[in-house]
């Protein structure tokens, strides 16, 4: 069973599609990343589901249900700008938007999230006395406390130090192992490769990419070559059977386009400089997202017929 | 509606619990009471100190009398040694310059400017007789303060009875014949005669003042405009921060917008009954431990809290949805004008109402939805009341557009509290309002 589903939905804000003929299905118990460029359209889709915002047209079933807003009880939110009453005290606020989604008595659950991530001796501090990393993850606390089995992050990770970065890590894996679906959005690659089951990328409103890491890899082939030279980037360029050469500094990478095989390059390359090491890939997510969002994506796109469609978060 | 009344539970707590709240609970009571009874304690003792008076009478018949009574005066009044001190005036004649007036006004002028005198009058040369040239029939009074100077008030009310006499002299009359010939009768106020209903005895009509005219309407208008302005008002910087400090989505994600604001419209209006309940509780028992309970307007006591509710929901979920329009304070503050000046215009008609609070345009203005609340309620505290009908009429009014704004302002709140950096415009709160 889907935890969400969403049919041929579309929002617009006066002249501008926001969202266009979306959708998607999140299976049951998986941990679904939304990536996309800023203001493709990501934020729009998680309000809609949160029934925050309505779509102009198609459908939108939560947890079995068409929404409405009682289904909003059994999802949990964190919305990416955090935001909490600065004045109520850490347990107040807890129990308050706790409260909001379930009846009865909260504060067992909330003093042990709060042991959870090492906050219980601020409980009866005011927000406005926490950092931002503790804030963000009282944000958190709010949207899980009662015990959701749908959690919606939007960003859920910005912000935050390495140290802290793992605490919520470690708890929305704990989550998705007691059955709870988590759907996030993210700007950070690597996070959606390393923890989500499904990935789809929204860009300028429409799906453009919804699978799991390597059905997305599958679909561009082994045509990344990383490579460590001596002479570096310089050394690089103007290589036969290269597409595009990206360079990180002590790494560089080159996509090739096809006419020639990655050994060809290999060796071209080690009659320029010496090579410390190199490895034939798939392109990581961050290529493809490139690939799709960058610039040269975005000026095929600009050159091609123009569209109404226009970002929107 | 269980989520709209958690809100509400975590406003009026979030209220309540302020030092703000709870000293301004407090202050209001003790700022307004000490204020008055301030007052009287040092009405007519300010300013004690002697007034000297420089009286330059052309006509050269009033000058002396003035000087003597104003003697007769200070012995009786100013000098007495079981009253309070009061100022003695010290009437100072000075003869007319016929050189040049002009110098002399300017010089006396000076001597006041100088603190030497109060002031100065100057009666003109037929002040007995003004009939015949009013230009030199003219009394005028020279002081820093003059409009406001309470001497002048003196003088005026001497010359009114002085002048006359002197007139009845000259025609030769003896007025010492008539010694209450210039006595005066006020009219006192006193209300209707009715009957007792269980005696069946034609009960005594109440001596009416005019405090008890003006004060029960002046409280129940003052009251109503501070429970809106603890109730209502502050929804509209509390929902702008809510949407620029981001609290708003993460409330959105459990409360349809309609129930949020619905929730901090009931919060508001606890609030204010938790106030208004203090207020007139303590009103209510000071009045009576002061045997003052007859000045209790106890029909317009009951009618407050209706109005009271309907009015902070009306114009409470106004600056709601108006707060939620607002990107900053800068934007709340130039918004604030929309719900403020329906609430402050009652107080500028609030004179003629009170003089004749059963006219038609009293009976019209109360009857406005907007301006019902206070309107009604002042014309409800007078001693001449309003028709039984008025106040239903009234509240049925102030239920319709109550149950309007805050179902507009729903549609408003709902479009713009996740709205950010579109600016308040007239038009944008308009179509926001209509579309939904």
């Amino acid at each position: 069973m889907n935890a969400v589903e969403i049919e041929n939905v579309t929002k617009t804000y006066g002249p501008v599609v926001a969202v266009s003929d979306l959708s998607l299905a999140v299976p049951e118990g998986a941990i679904y990343g939304f990536i996309g460029p800023n203001g493709s359209g990501k934020t729009t889709t998680l309000r809609m589901i949160l029934n925050i915002i309505y779509p102009d047209g198609g459908q939108i079933r939560v947890l079995g249900e068409t929404m409405h807003s009682a289904c909003t009880d059994r999802i949990g939110y964190v919305p990416e700008e955090r935001g909490l009453y600065r004045k109520m005290k850490v347990r107040e606020v807890l129990e308050y938007f706790g409260s909001l989604k379930r009846n009865g008595r909260l504060r067992k659950d909330v003093d042990a999230w709060l042991e959870r991530f090492d906050l219980a001796e601020w409980a009866d501090k005011k927000v406005e006395a926490l950092s931002k990393g503790m804030a963000q993850k009282v944000q958190f606390i709010a949207a899980v406390v009662s015990r959701p089995p749908l959690l919606v992050l939007d960003e859920p990770f910005s912000g935050l130090d390495p140290v802290n970065a793992d605490v919520l890590r470690q708890a929305i894996l704990d989550l998705r192992a007691e059955g709870t679906t988590v759907l996030f959005s993210t700007h950070d690659m690597n996070v959606a490769e390393r923890m989500c089951d499904t990935i789809l990328m929204i860009f300028r409103g429409r799906k453009v990419l919804d699978g799991t890491l390597s059905e997305i890899q599958d679909r561009y082939g082994a045509d990344t070559v990383r490579v460590r030279t001596e002479a570096g980037a310089a050394a690089l360029e103007n290589l036969a059977g290269v597409d595009k050469l990206t360079d990180f500094g002590q790494v560089q990478e080159l996509r090739l386009d096809g006419t020639r095989d990655a050994q060809a390059v290999v060796v071209d390359i080690l009659g320029r400089t010496r090579v410390s090491s190199f490895e034939v890939m798939r392109p990581t997510l961050r290529d493809v997202f490139v690939r799709i969002a960058g610039p040269e994506a975005r000026e095929a796109a600009e050159a091609g017929p123009r569209t109404r469609e226009a970002s929107h978060a | 509606m269980l989520k709209a009344l958690k809100v509400a539970r975590r406003e009026y707590v979030a209220t309540v619990r302020t030092k703000g709240f709870i000293i301004g609970l407090v202050l209001a009571p003790v700022l307004m009471g000490g204020g008055m009874v301030v007052m009287l304690l040092t009405r007519g003792r300010v300013d004690t100190a002697d007034r000297r008076i420089a009286v330059v009478d052309r006509s050269g018949a009033v000058a002396a009398t003035l000087a003597q009574w104003a003697q007769r005066r200070n012995e009786q009044v100013a000098r007495s040694p079981s009253g309070p001190r009061r100022p003695a005036y010290v009437i100072e004649i000075v003869a007319p310059s016929d050189r040049d007036p002009m110098a002399q006004r300017l010089e006396l002028s000076n001597r006041v400017r100088r603190e030497e005198l109060r002031a100065f009058v100057e009666l003109g040369p037929a002040v007995l007789h003004p009939r015949g040239d009013t230009a030199a029939a003219h009394v005028s009074y020279h002081s820093q303060n003059s409009a406001l100077d309470e001497t002048r008030e003196w003088i005026g009310g001497q010359l009114s009875t002085l002048l006359p006499r002197l007139r009845l002299v000259e025609a030769g009359m003896d007025t010492s014949r008539v010694p209450d010939l210039f006595d005066g009768s006020a009219a006192e106020p006193r209300g209707l005669f009715t009957r007792d209903p269980s005696t069946g005895r034609v009960t005594d009509a109440p001596r009416r003042s005019e405090a008890e005219a003006i004060f029960p309407s002046m409280a129940v208008m003052f009251l109503m405009f501070i429970m809106m302005m603890m109730g209502a008002v502050p929804q509209l910087n509390a929902t702008m921060e809510e949407k620029s400090q981001r609290i708003a989505e993460m409330v959105l994600g459990s409360v349809r917008p309609f129930d949020f604001m619905l929730g901090k419209v009931i919060g508001g209006v606890a609030v204010s009954l938790t106030a208004s309940g203090v207020y007139v509780l303590l009103g209510m028992y000071t009045l009576t431990t002061l045997g003052l309970a007859g000045v209790l307007p106890y029909r317009a006591v009951a009618w407050f809290f209706p109005f009271m509710v309907l009015a902070v929901a009306m114009f409470g979920a106004l600056f709601a949805a108006l707060g939620a329009a607002c990107n900053d304070s800068a934007e709340a503050q130039s918004v604030s004008f929309v719900g403020i000046l329906p609430m402050v215009i009652p107080s500028f008609m609030m004179m003629p109402v009170l003089l004749a609070p059963n006219a038609a345009f009293a009976t019209i203005i109360s009857l406005i939805p907007p301006f019902t609340p206070i309107m009604m309620l002042m014309r409800l505290a007078t001693p001449a009341g309003v028709p039984a009908w008025e106040p239903w009429v009234g509240l049925l009014g102030v239920v319709l557009t109550t149950a309007l704004v805050v179902w507009l302002g729903g549609r408003l709140f709902r479009v713009a509290i996740l709205m950010q950096g579109t600016p308040p415009k007239p038009q944008n709160l308009v179509r926001w309002a209509i579309r939904g």
